[in-house]
């Protein structure tokens, strides 16, 4: 699941990096505001964890054998936004020392696991109040939220995936999810045994809120996979009937139309011209806001008077 | 192990272990997105970054075969999708799948095994990466080994009681992994109880690193200015 670098259209990793570096900027700051100062080791050792947990084999039936991936697992323990920036350091520390992943892909590596299946496989854990069946589903849900959309941005980007090999990938990610449910929901309950009180109570997500937000986000992955499996370019010509496209590219163009034209004739330096010009953009907004929003909270993890 | 030997590869002394992390990784970036946007008209210029890329292997004095050995690792996964590509009548597609894969990983190899790991992380925090993050990715390191060499111990045990490890019962694997968890989290309490007595008051350092020089300076403009007149010269 981890997209190497090279296979991603350049589109598509240049939206998921934009998206996922101020995301995760932000959670990164919530993650030091909440915590004590004692987690910052735990965060690290955790992600450690799950990388020697993933060395052990889990027998699930049939001589086959499944690993972890721990997304859910880390959500419960350690709360979503501490687990998406722990999911990250070993997002980014697989795709440095173990090649494991590319380093421009992953903002969307990020955006998969880290982001959405941190928070997706949260969401039936703090809706069911971290039952059983809530543990199960939020590994399931988490697992397949990241399988997908791993997928679908291969598809997005021109990667040919024929209907047999779409289905037979369905199914695996369907296996391995119920397999991430199960294990997940294991592991806990061994916790539990082993050491009582690890497990965070949920929290912070009113009951409307999230099931509004676990609907919409069923309902735009459902339809998404749906549009990208029927029609090879069906996005593109969803957003052309809309007009979104036409409007977005109208608004991206303007600005560096006539520079584009007097300057350079070569396509590939304008393309890199115009993508280099909206990164700068919006990384300096990124700083902006970072500043704006962290003015006199430069003491936010200094340790609390007991 | 695969980390322990890019930790080994990280050590040696070379002039492009002597630049400074901020440089490589800019220069790493540029030669990735100049790779990332090659189509299948210019294998010329695969060929060049190829060319260039190895000439920076002697370079590093590391290991040449290794290397561009090591840097393959990303191929089994490439090839499952060339080969998707291969059958739905996209030859094209396939080659390039393979080529832009090797290349990007070739380059993230040569970033991470001329520069230490404190040093890489000094490096992203210069360009303003969130520093609660890379000191998490710190400490996610520093302590990769010491668990993974638990969960390797457990294991043993488990298969000296059992006589087999393969044979270890999901009951008794789910077991291991929250024994593991249980011991890793008080290990990070241990940490943290020695950190206090050594003074930590939830400050997080700075990361050190030696200073930005004019050699790094010019390495950085060199390198990235190589991999785009790549581009612009062919077509």
């Amino acid at each position: 699941m981890h997209i190497p670098d090279g296979f991603l259209r350049t589109r598509v990793w240049v939206t998921l990096d934009v998206v996922a570096a101020p995301a995760i900027g932000y959670l990164a700051r919530r993650a030091q505001r909440e915590f004590d100062h004692h987690k910052v080791p735990l965060m690290g050792v955790m992600g450690a964890f799950i990388f020697a947990a993933q060395m052990i084999n889990f027998p699930v039936g049939n001589g086959t054998s499944g690993h972890l991936v721990g997304a859910a697992l880390l959500s419960f323990t350690l709360g979503p936004a501490a687990a998406s920036i722990v999911m990250t350091a070993i997002l980014a520390t697989q795709a440095l020392v173990f090649q494991d992943g590319g380093l421009l892909a992953l903002g969307a590596n990020v955006f998969n696991m880290a982001i959405a299946g941190v928070w997706l496989g949260y969401l039936p854990f703090a809706l069911l109040g971290g039952n059983r069946a809530g543990i199960f589903l939020g590994g399931l849900i988490s697992l397949l939220s990241s399988a997908f959309l791993a997928l679908s941005e291969l598809m997005l980007s021109g990667v040919p995936i024929p209907p047999a090999i779409f289905a037979l990938s369905c199914g695996l990610f369907l296996i391995s999810g119920i397999i991430e449910g199960a294990l997940t929901l294991a592991v806990v309950q061994a916790l539990d045994r082993i050491q009582p009180g690890v497990m965070r109570q949920p929290k912070g997500i009113t009951r409307n809120l999230g099931l509004a937000l676990g609907a919409a986000a069923a309902l735009l992955s459902g339809a998404g996979i749906f549009v990208a499996s029927t029609h090879p370019d069906g996005i593109q010509s969803l957003a052309l009937q809309t007009g979104i496209a036409g409007q977005a590219t109208a608004l991206f163009r303007t600005p560096l139309a006539d520079y584009q034209a007097a300057f350079v004739r070569s396509p590939w330096l304008t393309k890199s011209l115009a993508g280099i010009a909206g990164i700068v953009i919006i990384y300096v907004l990124c700083l902006v806001i970072s500043r704006f929003l962290t003015a006199g909270r430069r003491q936010a993890i200094a340790p609390r008077p007991n | 192990m695969r980390h322990a030997r890019i930790e080994r590869w990280s050590r040696v002394a070379s002039p492009l272990h002597r630049r400074h992390a901020t440089a490589k990784i800019i220069a790493a970036l540029v030669m990735l997105v100049c790779i990332a946007t090659l189509t299948r008209q210019s294998l010329w210029c695969c060929a060049l970054y190829l060319a260039l890329l190895a000439t920076a292997v002697p370079l590093s004095k590391l290991p040449p075969a290794r290397i561009l050995l090591s840097a393959a690792a990303v191929l089994p996964f490439a090839l499952c999708f060339a080969l998707v590509s291969a059958i739905s009548g996209e030859p094209d597609r396939a080659v390039m799948l393979l080529v832009r894969g090797y290349l990007s990983s070739l380059t993230a190899l040569l970033l991470i095994a001329t520069t230490p790991m404190p040093e890489l992380l000094a490096g992203f925090e210069v360009l303003r990466a969130p520093r609660f993050l890379l000191q998490v990715m710190q400490f996610l390191y520093r302590y990769l080994v010491v668990l993974m060499e638990e969960a390797s111990a457990m294991q043993d045990a488990a298969g000296s009681r059992a006589g087999s490890i393969r044979a270890l019962q999901l009951r008794q694997a789910t077991g291991a992994a929250g024994v593991l968890f249980a011991r890793s989290y008080g290990r990070a309490q241990a940490i943290h109880r020695a950190m206090v007595a050594r003074g930590f008051d939830g400050h997080i350092p700075e990361f050190r690193t030696h200073r930005f020089l004019v050699p790094d300076a010019l390495f950085a403009a060199v390198a990235a200015g190589l991999a785009i007149s790549v581009r612009l010269v062919l077509p």
